[in-house]
């Protein structure tokens, strides 16, 4: 066996991401699964990155192209809002992305999802999957686990939603995923962004809705040993 | 085959007390058929620095020349000789240049200090440098040569004992493999004089 | 090739002029060489007051023990340090080249280097070559902003955590942490931690073995505990080795003397200002 099997994998997100327009601003979701091959190299990451203020990413694919997209556009739209004396507005982080995806597509292999709110379009969602298209949607999903929510997000999505509709809309079609998706798993992370601000949620995995067939959360083999009684095998 | 098979090769040294000794077996062979028996494989870069480079013999040679031509441009402009760490790291920085497209070879480095400490250091053929407060092998006879020093080596040998341990290490290992042997050379440096020896081995 | 007459000494970067002839030679059925390997058990963690950062001391290539007791915990700044797993020459080269460039930092801007800039860096590099350095590390420090421990991939991704392990035996290292870790460790429960963690590494782990190597890095501080503890020592050796009473055959001797080396002092004038 190949001693370094996980070490000469690419490091890989198996992803469920989520960006979902409501009346007055866009929730972003995703899980919190990084893995190389089989192996999860983190089971609590962070794939809801920030660009500036008001505009974050969702990033799904290979973790180091992401990433590196994701550093140079925070570095440009840095540049551009000191340049305009303003924040920078969705469309021009997302048309960044775009660009960077776009001009190095034979180099990426990277879906993300840019959403935000500025003072001129309110909430929007961007979808830029792997060739560098950009896509403005009412919503948007990606990752390998987005394909068990296409049907999903037809049948519950809706216009004109609130913040509170939006949210448990996104924890849950991240749980569904997380459910099917072997490459998707952990927790469920949230980012709400609006004219007030942003705010971050983080919902654990054992307290996610249980779905077809899933078991409750068990007591691991380990509470069992470190618990008091003093004969652990006569539980 | 691998590459470091063609001409094959051992290379081996040892620290004694405030000495040092390094080996190599003499055969310049093309795979099994035997090219000549009386080949350089250790290279004297100053009085107190020895380097031996086993693997292909081309690009041991091309290497040596680089180093030595290297070696001397410092000595012009430093006036001095290299202290055998820097010399290592030289080694070490030419093999990391060439990390796509290396040279075949896989150097082992010996040296006095100015202190007369001894400095022995091995490297794979990208320049990872390997330092050890015992003894290096390199080569074709490696996998031998690692069990034979395992086993007779000991700590502050005097520079007779230390020859006699050393081309016994080397003429054991290289009866173990066809690709090197038909004889031994051996310097053993001490800080007042270099003693170099040919050995005798088995023809065959 | 240089257009020169001679062979200019390089000014830096990979060459690759020797890439088509040892494709020629792959061609021709004969293998490349295996390079040296640490197939490492690499960890760190972050405590109470700072991080800790440790490493197994065995450097293989391919099947055989290379090197019994190898540094893997490299230098990167005062407050900073990196444990590398992965191609030894790799690993070697990547943290030497960035601690230079955070040193030259240093110099210019006269602050202590922060751990993201160590790890941009790394990062920078890495993404770069595209996975071919390979090179997997686990990265450690305290600077102004409080501690900081990341892992970075060959391919150039980036992790931020608690705890982290890398390298073969990361999987039999993670299940200690995930079995034991909690926040808030003392600096004593932390060191034993980490020294059970690369332990695992050593016994289940092929390609980790020897001794363990620990770093403690606090607010101000570190402690480089070079081989914290040696699980393995060696039982084998007889204490008076080997002798050879029949004397092993010399052809030629050849004693070459060496001279000493006369300091030239030159006689002049005390330099005057």
């Amino acid at each position: 066996m190949d001693l370094n099997m996980d070490l000469n994998a690419p490091h890989s997100m198996g992803t469920t991401i989520i960006g979902v327009t409501y009346k007055g601003g866009v929730v972003l979701g995703a899980d919190s699964r990084t893995s190389t091959g089989v192996y999860v190299a983190n089971r609590a990451s962070d794939k809801i990155t920030k660009l500036t203020d008001n505009v974050y990413v969702c990033r799904s694919g290979s973790a180091a192209d992401s990433q590196i997209v994701s550093d140079y556009v925070r570095h440009f739209l840095h540049q551009h809002t000191i340049q305009l004396g303003q924040p920078a507005t969705v469309k021009v982080a997302a048309n960044l992305v775009r660009l960077l995806a776009y001009n190095n597509k034979d180099m990426l292999q990277t879906g993300l999802i840019v959403g935000g709110w500025d003072k001129y379009d309110g909430g929007r969602i961007y979808g830029i999957p792997l060739g560098g298209t950009i896509l403005e949607q009412p919503f948007a999903i990606g990752g390998s686990g987005s394909s068990y929510l296409y049907g999903f997000f037809d049948q519950a999505w809706k216009e004109e939603m609130s913040r509170e509709e939006a949210e448990q809309l996104v924890v849950k079609a991240v749980s569904l995923a997380i459910a099917r998706d072997g490459a998707s798993g952990g927790v469920v992370r949230t980012v709400t962004i609006n004219s007030e601000g942003v705010t971050r949620k983080f919902y654990p995995g054992d307290q996610l809705p249980l779905w077809h067939e899933e078991l409750e959360p068990k007591n691991s083999l380990l509470d069992v040993l470190n618990a008091s009684s003093p004969e652990p095998m006569n539980i | 085959m691998s590459i470091f098979e063609y001409n094959g090769s051992a290379v081996v040294a040892m620290v004694g007390k405030n000495c040092f000794a390094i080996a190599s077996d003499r055969r310049l062979g093309v795979q099994l058929q035997t090219i000549a028996t009386d080949f350089q494989k250790i290279y004297r870069i100053h009085d107190k620095l020895f380097l031996g480079l086993s693997g292909l013999g081309t690009d041991a040679q091309t290497l040596y020349q680089r180093l030595v031509y290297q070696h001397k441009l410092y000595q012009l402009r430093e006036e001095r000789d290299m202290k055998p760490e820097t010399f290592a790291s030289l080694v070490s920085a030419r093999l990391y240049e060439k990390r796509f497209g290396p040279y075949f070879c896989q150097p082992v480095i010996a040296g006095l200090s100015d202190e007369d400490k001894p400095f022995i250091c091995t490297m794979d053929s990208i320049g990872a440098k390997e330092l050890a407060k015992d003894f290096v092998v390199s080569g074709t006879a490696s996998e031998s040569l690692y069990g034979a020093c395992e086993a007779m080596f000991k700590p502050d040998m005097e520079p007779e004992e230390l020859f006699e341990t050393i081309s016994q290490a080397l003429l054991s290992s290289v009866d173990r493999d066809c690709l090197s042997g038909w004889g031994g050379h051996v310097y053993v440096v001490t800080p007042t004089e270099v003693k170099e020896r040919i050995l005798k081995g088995r023809m065959d | 090739m240089s257009t020169s007459a001679i062979d200019v000494p390089p000014k830096g970067g990979f060459s690759f002029d020797l890439c088509r002839r040892n494709d020629m030679l792959a061609k021709k059925g004969l293998k490349s060489p295996s390079y040296l390997k640490t197939g490492t058990t690499i960890v760190g963690l972050i405590f109470q007051d700072g991080v800790i950062l440790g490493a197994d001391t065995r450097a293989t290539e391919g099947p055989i023990v290379a090197d019994k007791n190898c540094e893997k915990i490299h230098y990167m700044a005062p407050n900073i340090y990196c444990c590398g797993a992965g191609t030894a020459a790799d690993t070697e080269a990547v943290t030497d080249m960035v601690s230079s460039q955070l040193q030259l930092h240093r110099y210019h801007t006269g602050r202590e280097s922060r751990v993201v800039t160590a790890l941009t860096l790394l990062k920078k590099h890495l993404f770069g070559y595209q996975g071919y350095v390979s090179a997997a590390l686990v990265l450690g420090g305290v600077d102004v902003t409080g501690p900081h421990l990341h892992t970075i991939y060959p391919h150039g991704s980036t992790d931020t955590l608690p705890f982290a392990t890398m390298g073969s035996g990361s999987l039999a290292a993670m299940s200690v942490f995930e079995s034991k870790y909690k926040e808030g460790l003392t600096r004593d429960e932390g060191i034993r931690l980490v020294t059970e963690a690369i332990c695992s590494g050593i016994f289940n782990d092929l390609g980790s073995g020897s001794n363990v190597d620990v770093c403690v890095i606090t607010k101000g501080q570190k402690d480089y505990l070079r081989n914290h503890l040696l699980p393995n020592p060696r039982t084998y050796v007889s204490s008076k080795g080997y002798s050879f009473p029949k004397k092993t055959e010399v052809l030629l001797t050849k004693i070459m003397p060496l001279k000493d080396k006369v300091e030239i002092i030159e006689k002049g004038d005390a330099m005057e200002e």
